[in-house]
């Protein structure tokens, strides 16, 4: 175990920041402060933090992300894509590769919403009145029909290697506005389905990897949120801990030292120092007892399984509080069969809280630069699976983003006459990709990282931004 | 990283249960005539027949299809608003596959075709169609068609002619790809630099990194490679006097007997096993909605533990876990042990509510062949439920064909009829005679509850007869009799009541009264053949409302060579374990090196543990795999001579220094030109805080905490039973599904609902916070700081032990500077004061602050890392 004792003593934090790469932990390294508070302050200022605000290659649209994750499949054609021919062709059979599938018209109604008149199922009545603002992609389409593949691919822009998330590019291309929390949370992520690729931060520095906050499964049995233990010590003060976080991160930097290339400890420090100022700003965070009773009640908070409002309204906070990526996940979307009885559940289960959130987004004047997304990894069959059910389709279906610099009460795209495959707007998710990050502002051919000898993009070599939906 | 997703994932969240689809639709009769023109086993009469005439065709045009469009078409055809008894007549596979009373027809045997009867009227239960019978030509026409052989379009591809079946699945291709080839011993490559091999291993890596231009990095020094090679085979830290013994040997032959000491080390079984665990997808309890808790799962993880100390041959592990049952013992101990070996294909996730015991079954028997096939085959057999595969050439029949060998199994995991589980079953009694232990010693507490429990249910079912009478009155019209509220609820707990008065008996009944375990706790998880052996349908879509033809029972037709091992009597697991413990299967001696070598190199060979397919990532290093797999088989299928080879390789003695120009030629280390830097796994994190704590309790324990319990694990009593910390290994913490122990779900403990053959590793905020504040942590520092108070005298010394204790080495100067200037600063930070008020506060605090200090050790990235 070689160190470079002389060095470790006489750095000064000017050559600790020009020597790495990043910079939490440096003045902690340098031990300049010694009051917890101060040295958060200058590090704020530090313009060696991989996560500080960063100028941007556009005039941004958006500040932050906030993206409902519908994991499953949600069936386009008995939510947001409208499909009457399904009725007037009902058990009708295709030909082709589809040979015998029989046409399963929806067993929901839909309405016209909104002075857009844009159609909206009824499952979905309380999102429907923020019809004017929602911009609906009905031509939405993805590479493949499997659940685990299709949600990496939809996370990462690939599902066949481990590549950083959406998330984690967001965040190394903007960096976050409040050092003291995550700047990017997933709440409730499901264990499967990718697990951590999901929210990974691949071959970018691990600091821009998601937090997770709760697990999705035990979020569900057990209808809380997941909350989040272990954010106060019982033993030591503020500072004490601070003194006792030096010397881990002296003792840290000694093996970085050797050894520059190590993104793994830089990534144990980092969470270290992000952990150390979580835990003065968390508390109050999830602690949604602050809230007015009437926010609780707008997000149906305190009735029922009430764990993905919860989550909403924890992600109206942290967007409130600068966290730049917020993931909300909700599961169950797999509806193979019990088509009817599940959708309505699921849409009751989400339909309030997002209203909610929307509504709340706007009265404080967040929703303007909020990109709110929702959908999931693809859509489902026109045709049924069994009597009750359809199958996965990945061909076309629907997503919907609202705020954030997108039209309102807007319909970009369309599948075909059934909703089997997209036809018109056709928005894969490296297009989907490249028009979310061109609305937070960045040029997704131009956001790149180099790796293995070559620039990475999200978006690969392919993507382009549908300006179409740009207000 | 996590490897390449599962292909067919409704599995991978909570699915809806049945529902298996990769969304390429086609319709299950297609799939059967698939499955009938490649079947490669020997087929039934009725596929026997040779292609059908062109004349026979004709006649069935002319004659037959014109009857069935006007007459039947209605009800049973695709084209119907809702096929009647399951039955569609739209292909000669749908018509051999028949409807709900079985095949409509025989083709050949007029009088044996259920068809025919029907439209002869001659059995009022069955006349088609209902409507009114048909002409006496028509009928006549059929009987005839049928007769001939019932020669049809559809049928022209006989199973004789191995042609490219309708699915698209072309088998013959299919056994071309890589893992489908079996493995060959290739001779090394020759390398430049000779002196740096010491086994043909190593040429493999140098060649490769030779031929990039890059040099392997250095050796790793002493006080590396020991912390490296013990934490790799134990799962432990090595004592600082392991460390130093090693450090002065300069035998030759340390490093050798260093590594057969601890492959020697009842340790190696406990760290090896729980990597076999995360395979197994190990868990106590079913998860999903109820998680019924499993209390005799323990039996099994032990199993696995004692496997890997005595170093069992990988090929007998595989057979005793799928048909240990079914092989012959000498004694009862032997028997005993591959009883418990088969425990393994009952531990799996299953839904204890599903509706109806036919979808529970198919769900089950879904779990085994999943679990088998990406955790011993790395494929995923599972994907071929519902339709063939979409990536691999697996034909549905595939699927099916093994489904039958697991539908002729009766699973046994115990559990009772208790709120959320509809379906318990037996378990297997354990030989009397086997030296096998009859379990823990139940806690006091928690025999009180199950007493509790028991009254309750007793007195749920007390006056039951009276208010059931009642009850009925209540429903008769006019009787003027009403429940109360009250009587009501009774009458919802009584349904509840027999079953869990049962389990609480049981219960009581398997821990005498002081608590020991019984002779009637001598239970196990585990298989046995069911009494009548059968072939299963093919289910088109995977749904049982749509069965189809029945398949032979038999295994993966692209690995085998027709009419290999036929299934003749039993369920077939034998021969099933046979076909995957063997030297000819191309797939599992490769899939095993391969998990192996990512355990101790970090990454596999295959990057995709679970998945050798088309989905997967192809092997970076094939030669190398192959080789390893060839000589692992020829080595007796011996575990530890295979990680003995491995960590005897200079490949493994490298330094995790970096190279820069390696570093841009290669980031990713995928050349493997140094030794990885790798996050140790959730239980070594564990085991070297309570080892450096001097609090680790090295004996392994009887059971598991959850070994008393019954029923679903939202109960206030299991939440007693898994309180507090246990001071066990890791491995032997009970592993709940949906509840896995904190530390170990934070630091990326394998999700047990899934086979996991690589573990994330991350490093995030939420493993930091418990690092810093869990009571947990704190008790073990705590502990570590008094034991090294007591150890040592000088201030000096402690440091220095404490750096030993938890990292494996002495401090530099620089970090014996950082942390006495700690030690200055702690007291006045903890107290607000300073100067010489806080010295005089800090002779009080002087445990806390060692406490801190040593807390601060286990939170440093070195603590959680090995290199």
């Amino acid at each position: 175990m070689s160190l470079c004792n002389n060095r470790f003593t006489s750095w000064t934090r000017r050559d600790a920041l020009q020597a790495l790469s990043c910079g939490f932990g440096l003045l902690a390294f340098a031990g300049i402060a010694n009051q917890a508070q101060a040295r958060a302050l200058r590090r704020d200022e530090d313009e060696g933090n991989p996560l500080s605000p960063k100028s941007t290659h556009l005039e941004p649209r958006a500040k932050r992300i906030i993206f409902l994750c519908m994991s499953g499949g949600p069936s386009h054609v008995d939510t947001f894509d409208h499909k009457p021919r399904l009725a007037t062709d009902a058990g009708k059979t295709l030909g082709g590769t589809r040979a015998g599938a029989q046409l399963l018209p929806s067993p929901f109604k839909f309405n016209r919403a909104g002075k857009s008149g844009l159609m909206i199922s009824e499952i979905m009545p309380r999102i429907a009145e923020h019809a004017d603002s929602l911009c609906l992609l009905r031509g939405m389409n993805t590479a493949v029909p499997a659940h685990a593949q299709a949600s990496v691919l939809m996370h990462t822009g690939s599902f066949q290697f481990v590549r950083p998330s959406l998330g984690a590019w967001t965040l190394y291309g903007l960096g976050t506005e409040n050092q003291n929390l995550p700047g990017f949370i997933t709440l409730n992520p499901p264990a499967g389905n990718g697990g951590a690729q999901n929210y990974g931060a691949g071959f970018l520095p691990a600091v821009y990897q998601g937090t997770r906050v709760g697990l999705e499964r035990s979020a569900r049995r057990n209808g809380g949120d997941g909350g989040m233990p272990n954010l106060r010590n019982p033993k030591l003060t503020a500072d004490a801990q601070r003194e006792q976080l030096d010397l881990v991160q002296k003792l840290n930097r000694t093996r970085l030292m050797r050894d520059r290339s190590e993104d793994q400890i830089e990534g144990v420090i980092e969470s270290y120092e992000l952990a150390f100022r979580m835990q003065a700003e968390m508390p109050d965070l999830m602690d949604l007892a602050g809230e007015k009773p009437k926010t609780l009640e707008m997000y149906g908070i305190g009735r029922g399984n009430d764990s993905f409002a919860r989550q909403c309204l924890m992600a109206r906070r942290f967007a409130e509080k600068g966290v730049r990526f917020i993931e909300v996940n909700h599961g169950g979307w797999d509806t193979h069969r019990n088509l009817k009885a599940d959708l309505e559940r699921q849409a009751a289960e989400i339909d309030q809280p997002i209203a909610a959130l929307l509504a709340d987004l706007k009265q404080r004047k967040m929703l303007d630069d909020t990109l709110v997304v929702w959908g999931g990894e693809f859509g489902r069959t026109p045709y049924a699976q069994g009597n009750d059910g359809r199958d996965h389709n990945h061909k076309g279906f629907t997503m919907w983003v609202a705020g954030g610099g997108t039209k309102g009460g807007f319909s970009y795209g369309a599948t075909d006459e059934h909703g089997i495959e997209a036809v018109d707007g056709k928005m894969d998710i490296h297009d989907w990709h490249a028009t979310l990050l061109h609305l937070m502002g960045m040029d997704h051919e131009r956001l790149t990282y180099r790796w293995a000898g070559r620039d990475f993009r999200l978006t690969d070599v392919k993507g382009s931004v549908h300006r179409g939906i740009l207000a | 990283m996590r490897p390449a997703p599962h292909p067919c994932p409704d599995r991978h969240q909570a699915p809806p249960s049945g529902a298996c689809s990769q969304g390429l639709r086609r319709l299950g009769a297609i799939c059967v005539g698939a499955a009938l023109a490649l079947s490669g086993i020997p087929a039934s009469t009725a596929l026997a027949q040779s292609a059908p005439s062109p004349a026979g065709i004709d006649y069935f045009e002319k004659n037959v299809r014109p009857v069935f469009v006007s007459h039947c078409f209605g009800c049973h055809s695709a084209n119907a608003t809702k096929v009647r008894g399951g039955l569609r007549m739209d292909s000669f596979a749908a018509l051999l596959a028949g409807g709900d009373s079985g095949p409509a027809i025989v083709p050949g045997d007029a009088n044996a075709s259920l068809l025919v009867k029907a439209i002869r009227y001659t059995d009022p239960n069955t006349e088609m169609p209902p409507k009114g019978k048909l002409a006496d030509a028509e009928i006549k026409a059929i009987e005839q068609w049928v007769a001939m052989g019932a020669p049809h379009p559809d049928a022209v591809a006989g199973p004789a002619v191995p042609q490219q079946p309708a699915s698209g699945i072309d088998l013959e291709r299919g056994r071309r790809w890589w893992a489908y080839v079996a493995p060959e011993r290739g001779a090394p490559p020759t390398v430049r630099n000779a002196a740096w091999v010491s086994s043909p291993i190593d040429q493999f890596i140098l060649a490769r990194v030779e031929e990039a231009g890059l040099k392997p990095a250095p050796d790793a020094d002493k006080e590396t490679l020991v912390r490296r090679v013990t934490f790799d085979l134990t799962g432990l830290p090595p004592t600082p006097e392991e460390v130093d013994a090693f450090r002065k040997d300069t035998s030759p032959d340390a490093y050798t007997r260093l590594v057969d000491r601890l492959l020697a080390s009842p340790r190696f079984g406990e760290h090896w096993g729980r990597r076999w665990l995360d395979v197994a997808r190990y868990a106590e309890s079913s998860g999903k909605e109820s998680n019924i808790v499993y209390p005799h799962a323990w039996r099994y993880r032990d199993y696995v533990i004692g496997a890997f100390n005595e170093d069992k041959p990988y090929d007998v592990f595989l057979r005793e876990q799928l048909a240990g049952d079914l092989l012959p013992s000498t004694n009862p101990d032997e028997q005993a042990e591959r009883m418990i070996a088969t425990g393994y294909l009952a531990i799996g996730t299953k839904g204890h509510n599903t509706r109806g015991e036919p979808q529970f079954r198919a769900d089950l028997v879904d779990e085994q062949i999943d679990s088998i096939g990406q955790g011993l085959l790395a494929t995923t057999i599972a994907c071929a439920r519902c339709h063939d595969h979409k990536f691999d050439p697996i034909p549905q029949r595939d699927y099916y064909a093994m489904a039958g060998i697991f539908h002729s199994t009766d699973t046994h995991y115990g559990t009772y009829r208790t709120p959320g589980n509809d379906h318990p079953s037996t378990l297997l009694e354990i030989p009397a005679g086997a030296k096998v232990p009859n379990g823990p010693t139940m806690p006091g507490p928690i025999r009180a509850a199950a007493e509790q429990q028991l009254e309750r249910a007793e007195s749920d079912m007390k006056d039951l007869a009276g208010l059931r009478q009642k009850a009925r009155q209540a429903r008769m019209p006019g009787s003027g009799v009403k429940l109360t509220a009250q009587e009501q609820q009774q009458l919802v707990r009584a349904r509840s009541a027999d079953g869990r008065a049962e389990a609480s008996a049981d219960q009581l009944a398997r821990f005498g009264p002081d608590g020991r375990a019984t002779s009637a706790n001598r239970l196990a998880m585990g298989a046995s053949d069911a009494a009548k052996p059968t072939d299963t349908r093919i289910l088109a879509r995977g749904e049982l409302s749509t069965p189809g033809q029945p398949v032979p029972r038999g295994f993966l037709q692209v690995l085998a060579a027709p009419g290999d091992r036929p299934i003749r009597s039993g369920s077939g697991r034998r021969e099933l374990a046979d076909w995957i413990a063997s030297e000819t299967n191309p797939l599992t001696a490769r899939v095993w090196v391969n998990r192996v070598w990512l355990n101790l190199f970090g990454k596999g060979i295959v990057p995709t543990p679970d998945n050798f397919g088309a989905s997967g990532v192809r092997p970076t290093n094939q030669p190398l795999l192959d080789w390893l797999a060839v000589d692992f088989m020829e080595g007796g299928w011996s575990t530890k001579r295979l990680v003995r080879e491995l960590v005897l390789s200079h490949a493994y003695r490298m330094s995790a220094k970096a190279d820069p120009k390696a570093l841009e030629v290669d980031p990713d280390n995928a050349l493997l030109w140094r030794m990885p830097r790798r996050r140790l796994p959730a239980e070594s994190i564990r085991d070297a805080m309570l080892m450096a704590s001097g609090q680790l309790d090295l004996t392994p324990p009887v059971g598991s905490p959850v070994a008393f319990l019954e029923g679903a694990d939202r109960n206030p009593v299991v939440d007693r039973a898994l309180a507090g910390e246990a001071l066990c290994r890791s491995v032997y913490l009970p592993v709940l599904r949906d509840r896995v122990d904190e530390m170990l779900d934070i630091f990326d403990f394998a999700e047990p609902a899934y086979v996991t053959g690589d573990r994330d590793e991350t490093s995030v905020p939420t493993q930091a916070l418990f690092m810093m504040n869990s009571p947990r942590v704190l008790a073990a520092a705590e502990a570590m700081a008094t034991r090294v108070l007591g150890e040592r005298q000088s201030e000096a010394d402690r440091i220095t032990r404490a750096f030993q204790l938890a990292v494996g080495r002495k401090p530099s100067q620089a970090e014996m500077v950082a942390v006495r200037s700690f030690f200055g600063d702690f007291a006045g930070a903890q107290t607000g004061t300073e100067g010489r008020a806080a010295k005089a506060q800090a002779k009080g605090q002087e445990r806390a602050m060692w406490a801190a200090f040593c807390q601060a050790l286990m939170q440093g990235a070195e603590f959680r890392m090995v290199e």
